[in-house]
This record gives structure tokens, C-alpha cells and sequence, in this order.
């Protein structure tokens, strides 16, 4: 191209203008299927951490909602239409959620769910307020998302708050334990949970004996659990990721640390166990909202049976369902209001909506935030087998 | 002071492994003159290749004998080696000629390649080395600090690779011709030395050790996914620097010192601040010693 000689035969003109008729043949070709309803698709965009930390969640996400997806076209489709499922990977990173969101913004979405960490629903969920898109996320539960007053933005699962003060109460009452310590790893999710717990738990009169954070991108915990274990501590509430929740464990043993392990709702899946091997991991206790296979509902019974079928296993994270439950809602608003724009299905959600029987039991409604209305949270133990059972049970 | 010895133990292992790792990012600029940025991810292959080692050792050969990590580690040695040797033949010597910037930038595209491989053939999530072999529990020390014994067996292995490796470059011709090459590649040649020989073996030595500390670190901390080497490698690599890019002794000196402050920093004030204390020490001493702790002023080519 800069070499200086120019090309300007006329067989290189003859072959520019073809490729250019036929770039617009297609686009005016596409444009004339738009014309006709019953062929497009309806496009539910889904941002996920399909890489990094959270794989193991992300592509829970993906499994549920494609099984879901498959289920609704197979039935006849969404108001006639067929559903398609456009995936993005965030990787769990808020640089990444900006572009996934950018991206699915501008693909024809009609709402998005996801994305699974707060760290990197955070940012996308400021993209998706301005372009005027529904958005639900079936996981985040930092507080701090749904306090900027965007009116299209709903989540499924239950706040940190909620979560903290079970765990408070959990922990003075159920255990009896007077030295807590609080650990987290300074994403929005941990800190938001970990300042809760420390509000609950200085105004129950306990003042925290050790408060700190590690830095996730470490392998290497053992200064901190060094440090933990000559704070004499009872017990410890660690608030932040699977991945690096089973290392503390692991790491715990080794450096000879004897105390109660606590854990958040991000480290209510299997792979906390693999991770940590299952003698560091058991005893361990899990503050969360019902597992799956604890979810009484027939339709989680249903679901359950489904997934299994579909992929040789059941869905292991309380967050894949909530994530499936997030497209009922998606689907349940567009049957009803027969539309996809995103302000009117907003508006049903936040007006209308009540009592749907979803996967994680009776989605009462959304408050004017967004947020869900109602909480259960359970503490589940990791026994001798590896297996979360049921420790106390709480609703508030 | 018992906190003290157990947070130095902590660190002295964790430096061992940046020292193994900094050896050879400081081997491969002694002779080339190159930052190699794919050792990082060579490092991260180590621990792939271990583990693939280590499981199917066990399903197929030996049963639970610790003893099965010594084929193990030779297997990983010599394989990341050979990467080493390839990809020095592919992607660097092509480019001896090409000036400063070239190689660099193929460096960081062979980082990207191996990265994204090991992400395509194993899997996203992380993988997590057997737990049945290695043995658990330790020995007491003094009072309540303790080292259990995965800490001293590799503690053990990496000090002994090391002192291999300066007896190597020290005492052996090879070594020597090594040196020499690091020195002047021109006169090496007029010497007799084949300096594309000697690159190759550097290239073998280097990356190996890379592996075997990925193989390490992945049986010490259990569980990593294919973005151990971008950090990990990052701060061998300024270990490296702060020992003396190109000195071997500088190297494993740098190594340690990173690993001890990095621990202290974490332990006495807190995990959040001990990246910045360790980098502001970082600074600190490349601002009173430009060429870094042991590093000498080698005279520049005009």
C-alpha cells in the first residue's frame, strides 16, 4: 500500500465495486427480514464470567439459561418469536464488564442478565442504565448497586445486609463466640459484607478483633493467616471468593491455625472443597441462601431434574438458579405485557410483578430499588462426606 | 519474635521460588541482552505439565509414594527446557539482528500464545495438584514456629538447584563460555565458542528452572489456573532486577529479599499495603544502586 506505486488497474476497480454490491445486497437483504415479526429473534443478552476466578459460576449461568432458552423455543417461542441467547465473557473483571457491555448494547438486546461478581456488574450496569436496558443480576449482592436510581436494574438474589446480620446473629447466638474476626479481599461484594458485619456486630456490643483484607490476586496467604492466629481468635467470617477461600483453608492447616472458619455466599459451591481438599474444608461453615438441592419448590424440583438431564449433573450453585430464575422473570415480564421495550417491562416489574412461583421459591416482588423483596439464609456446614448440610436456619 | 521466624520462614520459601524464577529471566538477559516476558508463563507451563506429571503417575504407575514427584520433576525440567529451546530457535534468534525492540515485542506475543494455549487445552477453572501426595504436617522449631515439611522439601530443592546452577556457570567450561558469551558475543566467537550453542543451553537451563518452580509452587499452594504466570513472573522478574539483571548470585539474592519483605510487609502491617511497601523498597534501593544490588557497571557496547 505505501510503496509507492499506485494500483489503478481497472480489474482491481472491477472487484472493489463487486465486493461493495454485494456488502449492500446483504445488508438490504437482512433488512428485508426485519420486516416480517414472526422470524426474529428475540436476543436476551448474558454477561458472565465464562473465564478466571469465576468460570466455575459463569458457566453455571450459561448452562441454566441456555437449558431455559432451549425450553421456551421448543414450547413455541416468546410471543412467537424464537429466544436467542447472545453471550459475552466479562471474565469477572470491571474493565471487561465495559466492553461486554458496550458490545451487548449495541447487539439488539432486549434485556441483559448478569453479570455475577458486584465488582464487574458494577460498571456495566451504569452502561446499561444510559442505553435504557433491563438488567437483572442474579448474584451481586453489594448494597451499593441498586442506590444509584437506575429504574431498570433488578436482582434476583437477596442484599449483603440481610446476609451480614444473619451471620452476626449466627455467630453470638448459634456458636457463642465472643472474638470474630473479619477477613476480606477489597472487592465491592467482600467489603460491602465485611463493613455489615461489622456494623451488626459492633451494635450487638462485640467489637471485631481483627479486621483485614487480602489481596485476591496472592497465592500466598500465610503471613495473614500467621497473623490471624496470633490474634487468639474464635472465630473468622471470611467474606470474599471461592478461589481464595479454599486456599485459606488449605493454608490454614498448614500454618497450625485452630479456629472457626466462616464463609460468605461466594464460597457456597463445590469447588471451595477441591480446592482446600476436603480434611482442611470440613467443618467449615457457610452463611447463604438455600442450596439448590434445599429448594422445596416444585419448580426447583422440576429444574433440578431438567439440568440434570441435560448436563449429567445438578446445577451445584445457588446462583445458577438464580440466574435461570432471572429469565423467568425476563420471560414472565414479556408474556405479560406482550412487549420488549425495556421501560414498559421495567415498569411491570416494579408496579405489577408479585408472587411469581420461581425456581428459588415465591418471588414476592421488587421494591422500588430493584431489589427483591423478602430473605431466607441458611449456615450450612461442610461435613466428613464434603457435602453442605444444613447447620441453622434463619428468615428475616 | 516467634512471629517474627515464622513470618521469615514464610518468606524465605515463597522467595525461593521467585529466586528459581528470577534465575532465569536474569540468565536469558546476561546473554541476549532480552527480557524473556513468556518466562512467567513458562513458569505457569511448569505447573500445568507437573501436574499433568503428577496424575497420571499415579493413576498408571506408583502407588501414593511421595517418590513419584522425582520423575515428576524431571519430566517438567526437561519438557519446559525443550519449549525454552524452541521457542528461543522461533521466535528470538530470527531476531538477534533486528535491534532492541523486535525481540522484546515477540517476547510478549509468545507470553499471549502460551497463555491462551494453556487456557484452550486445560480448561479455565483451576486445577488442583493431588493432595494425597504430598505428606501433611510439620516440624516445631522454636516454641510455636513451625515448618512443615512440603516448606522444607522445596526450600531444600530450590537451594540445591541453585548452588547446581552457580557451580554450573562458575566452575564447568560451559559455564564459563556462558559468561563470556554474556560478556561479548563477538569475542566469545573469535574464543572458539559456538554462541548459538551456548544461548541454547541457557535457554534450556533457564525455562527448566522456570518449570520446576511452577511445579513447585503448584504443589505448595495446590490450586492454580493459567494466570499464575503474569504476576508471579512480573515480580520474579523485578527480583531480578533488584538483584542485578544478569548476575546470577544477584538473582537468587533478589529473590529472597522479595519474598522476606513482601511476608514482613504482610504479617506486621497488612496484607493490603505489602506490595507497595515492597515496591517502594524496590525504588529505593534501584534509586542508591541503579544497577541493582550486586549488578555491576558492564561497559556499553558503542
Amino acid at each position: 500500500m505505501f510503496s509507492g506505486k499506485r494500483q489503478t488497474s481497472t480489474s482491481f476497480h472491477i472487484m472493489s465495486m463487486v465486493v461493495l454490491v454485494v456488502m449492500l445486497a446483504s445488508l438490504f437483504g437482512t433488512a428485508a427480514f426485519a420486516e416480517e415479526p414472526s422470524g426474529e429473534p428475540i436476543k436476551i443478552g448474558l454477561q458472565a464470567p465464562l473465564t478466571g476466578d469465576y468460570a466455575y459460576e459463569g458457566k453455571g449461568f450459561e448452562q441454566s439459561i441456555q437449558l431455559l432458552v432451549d425450553q421456551t423455543n421448543a414450547a413455541g417461542g416468546l410471543l412467537g418469536r424464537p429466544v436467542e441467547l447472545v453471550i459475552d465473557d466479562d471474565k469477572g473483571d470491571p474493565k471487561e464488564a465495559s466492553l461486554v457491555a458496550d458490545r451487548l448494547t449495541t447487539a439488539g438486546v432486549v434485556a441483559v442478565i448478569g453479570g455475577y461478581n458486584s465488582t464487574a456488574t458494577e460498571p456495566a450496569s451504569e452502561i446499561y442504565d444510559e442505553a435504557g436496558l433491563l438488567h437483572i443480576t442474579p448474584s451481586s449482592t453489594a448494597t451499593r448497586l441498586t442506590t444509584k436510581g437506575f429504574q431498570r436494574f433488578f436482582r434476583t438474589c437477596f442484599l449483603d445486609d440481610r446476609q451480614a446480620l444473619f451471620a452476626v446473629d449466627f455467630m453470638k447466638d448459634v456458636l457463642g463466640v465472643k472474638k470474630i474476626g473479619i477477613l476480606h479481599d477489597n472487592s465491592t461484594y467482600a467489603k460491602g459484607l465485611a463493613d455489615w458485619t461489622k456494623t451488626y456486630l459492633e451494635e450487638a456490643g462485640i467489637e471485631p478483633a481483627f479486621f483485614d483484607a487480602i489481596n485476591p490476586d496472592d497465592q500466598d496467604f500465610t503471613p495473614t493467616l500467621t497473623k490471624i492466629k496470633g490474634a487468639g481468635l474464635e472465630a473468622i467470617y471470611f467474606t470474599g471468593y471461592h478461589a481464595q477461600g479454599g486456599l485459606l483453608l488449605k493454608q490454614s492447616a498448614d500454618v497450625g491455625l485452630d479456629v472457626q472458619w466462616l464463609m460468605g455466599n461466594a464460597s457456597n459451591n463445590p469447588e471451595l472443597i477441591t480446592i482446600a481438599g476436603l480434611d482442611k474444608a470440613k467443618g467449615t461453615i457457610v452463611t447463604t441462601e438455600p442450596l439448590p438441592s434445599d429448594l422445596p419448590y416444585p419448580e426447583a424440583k422440576a429444574f433440578i431434574e431438567a439440568f440434570s438431564t441435560a448436563y449429567g449433573n445438578p446445577p451445584a450453585s445457588v446462583w445458577w438458579v438464580m440466574a435461570a430464575d432471572a429469565y423467568n422473570v425476563i420471560k414472565n415480564a414479556i408474556e405479560t405485557t406482550g412487549s420488549t421495550d425495556s421501560e414498559t417491562l421495567a415498569t411491570y416489574l416494579h408496579n405489577e410483578f408479585k408472587d411469581y412461583p420461581g425456581i428459588t421459591g415465591s418471588i414476592i416482588g421488587f421494591d422500588e430499588k430493584g431489589d427483591r423483596l423478602g430473605t431466607i439464609h441458611k449456615a450450612y456446614v461442610i461435613d466428613d462426606q464434603g457435602n453442605f448440610v444444613v447447620y441453622g436456619e434463619s428468615t428475616s | 519474635m516467634e512471629l517474627f521466624v515464622q513470618q521469615l520462614i514464610n518468606g524465605l520459601t515463597i522467595g525461593a521460588f521467585y529466586a528459581l524464577v528470577a534465575l532465569g529471566y536474569t540468565m536469558v538477559y546476561g546473554v541476549l541482552k532480552l527480557i524473556n516476558f513468556a518466562h512467567g508463563d513458562l513458569f505457569m507451563w511448569g505447573a500445568y505439565l507437573g501436574w499433568v506429571a503428577l496424575t497420571f503417575a499415579i493413576a498408571s504407575l506408583f502407588e501414593n509414594s511421595v517418590f513419584v514427584v522425582v520423575p515428576a520433576f524431571i519430566f517438567v525440567m526437561f519438557t519446559v527446557g525443550l519449549l525454552g529451546i524452541v521457542i528461543e530457535r522461533v521466535a528470538y534468534r530470527p531476531l538477534r539482528n533486528a535491534g532492541r525492540l523486535a525481540p522484546v515485542i515477540s517476547a510478549l506475543g509468545v507470553a499471549f500464545i502460551l497463555e491462551s494455549i494453556a487456557r484452550n487445552v486445560f480448561g479455565a477453572s483451576y486445577k488442583v495438584y493431588p493432595p494425597e501426595l504430598l505428606p501433611s504436617g510439620g516440624v516445631g522449631i522454636v516454641g510455636d514456629v513451625r515448618i512443615n515439611y512440603v516448606q522444607l522439601a522445596l526450600l531444600l530443592a530450590s537451594v540445591l538447584l541453585m548452588a547446581a546452577i552457580y557451580a554450573f556457570v562458575q566452575f564447568t567450561r560451559a559455564g564459563t563460555a556462558m559468561r563470556a558469551v554474556s560478556l561479548d558475543h563477538d569475542t566469545s566467537r573469535l574464543m572458539g565458542i559456538n554462541v548459538d550453542r551456548i544461548i541454547s543451553i541457557v535457554f534450556l537451563i533457564g525455562p527448566a528452572l522456570g518449570g520446576i518452580a511452577g511445579m513447585m509452587v503448584g504443589m505448595y499452594y495446590g490450586s492454580f489456573d493459567f494466570t499464575l504466570g503474569w504476576v508471579f513472573g512480573l515480580k520474579a522478574f523485578i527480583a531480578a532486577i533488584m538483584g542485578g539483571i544478569g548476575n546470577i548470585p544477584g538473582a537468587m539474592l533478589g529473590g529472597f529479599l522479595l519474598g522476606i519483605i513482601e511476608t514482613l510487609g504482610a504479617g506486621y502491617v497488612s496484607p493490603q499495603w505489602k506490595d507497595v511497601i515492597a515496591y517502594v523498597i524496590l525504588i529505593v534501593i534501584l534509586i542508591v544502586r541503579p544497577t541493582g544490588l550486586l549488578g555491576e557497571r558492564v561497559a556499553e557496547k558503542l
